[in-house]
């Protein structure tokens, strides 16, 4: 099984976005954390690289992407006013595009700071 | 971490939210101007009930709970040496010695910081509370530096914050109905837009607002069509028409992430995900809306032109 080292590692658990961690992981899980929190070591370790679920669900059952993709830009599309909402566990890059989708289909987007 | 000797904690628990706040960045480490570190450093912790955090505080002040909007004026006021009343002061939990105290304190300091946490943000009096300590913070820098900064919970709430701020001008609850951004919290704020019935479809990235939000929320969730995009299938993903499952932030998918002081970090993945990114997939929706004809009101009628 392959052994990785990550060194200076970033964890996304919490605002506090410490960048000073230190993975080992075997093949597809985290095993072993440096510096990381009990909060950020079980995110970590939380989360394989393992096919665990189906790629895409439409009304509850295993579809393609590209099936699940299309639906949604359907659904988007036939939208009066759609809300894109969330954004605070995914990247930058990730959020920049979800305001353009948000702008292109005329909605709301917000995330978790308007709690 | 460089400049601080005088540390609020208000309404949060950071020794069991955020562990590594004390160590990595505020209290204990040695700044440029804090050489002596911790010693160099007084900090306050003002919450409702005694939590594992108040070890670590030199003064723990025990509001007494919903009264944190009539402290922070009362400091105010005290502040700019205006009298209070002393029997409202006594209905807050705290006396005025207490507060007369942090007062002198906070004009002592000589860069002070407020970290505000949810317990004070989301109890009553909720964004007027945040508004009030802004206030104060404001008129502390009549006296000396200070500053403050909420305490944020997920990873990137803080890039969302600036993301938004860059592409719209503003922060959250931003609306493009009319083709313009408009800002306006209670009404176009998640929660206010979802009990109120208003959306008629709602994509949640990363999020799980069925395990989370206020019922009548969770119930129109179900009503309209939701898609979910998500490293995992949740509550939200159960109730949802599409569910689509993606990278990791951070463990699987790369990207950057700000820190809560709005610092932007790049992220280190160490696994290769099954799954496609966050960002592979709103682009591929993207995609798929623009290449439908552009969307129009049915009663759009085309003026002639003279």
């Amino acid at each position: 099984m392959t052994h990785t080292v990550v060194k200076n590692a970033t964890c996304t658990f919490c605002g506090c976005v410490c960048d000073d961690m230190e993975l080992h992981a075997e093949g597809d899980r985290i095993v072993k954390t440096k510096l990381a929190c009990g909060l950020g070591e079980a995110w970590f370790k939380n989360h394989t690289a393992e096919h665990l679920y189906p790629d895409a669900l439409i009304d509850g059952q295993p579809s393609s992407v590209e099936e699940a993709v299309q639906a949604a830009a359907d659904y988007l599309y036939e939208a009066d006013m759609p809300l894109v909402y969330g954004l605070s566990n995914i990247t930058c890059e990730a959020q920049r595009a979800a305001v353009a989708l948000a702008e292109r289909i005329g909605g709301v987007v917000d995330s978790h700071t308007s709690l | 971490m460089n400049r601080a000797d005088f540390i609020i904690y208000w309404g949060g628990n950071p020794a069991d939210c955020h562990p590594r706040h004390f160590t990595k960045y505020t209290l204990t480490p040695k700044g440029k101007h804090v050489p002596m570190g911790r010693k160099g450093r007084t900090m306050v912790l003002v919450d409702v009930r005694e939590t594992p955090s108040v070890r670590a505080a030199d003064i723990f002040l025990q509001v007494r709970p919903g009264k944190d909007f009539e402290v922070i004026t009362t400091l105010r006021a005290l502040v700019k040496n205006q009298p209070v009343d002393q029997a409202r002061v006594a209905e807050t939990g705290l006396t005025l010695a207490q507060l007369q105290d942090l007062v002198g304190r906070m004009k002592n300091a000589r860069f002070g910081v407020i970290f505000f946490g949810m317990g004070l943000s989301m109890t009553r009096g909720k964004h007027m509370n945040s508004a009030a300590v802004l206030a104060l913070v404001a008129e502390l820098n009549a006296f000396t530096k200070f500053v403050c900064m909420p305490m944020r919970g997920h990873g990137n709430v803080t890039g969302a914050d600036v993301v938004m701020r860059w592409t719209t001008g503003f922060p959250f609850g931003v609306n493009l109905c009319r083709g313009y951004p408009r800002f306006n919290p209670g009404e176009f704020s998640t929660v206010d837009l979802l009990v109120r019935g208003d959306n008629d479809a709602a994509l949640i990235l990363g999020a799980d607002p069925g395990a989370t939000m206020p019922q009548p929320a969770i119930d129109h969730l179900a009503r309209i069509p939701t898609i979910v995009l998500d490293p995992k299938v949740t509550r939200t993903s159960r109730l949802a028409r599409v569910h689509i499952t993606t990278a990791a932030m951070g463990i699987s998918a790369p990207g950057t992430v700000y820190r809560m002081d709005e610092i932007p970090l790049p992220l280190r993945p160490i696994l290769q995900s099954p799954y496609p990114t966050d960002e592979v997939v709103i682009r591929r929706i993207h995609e798929q809306v623009k290449a439908k004809p552009a969307w129009l009101p049915a009663s759009f009628k085309k003026v002639p032109c003279a």
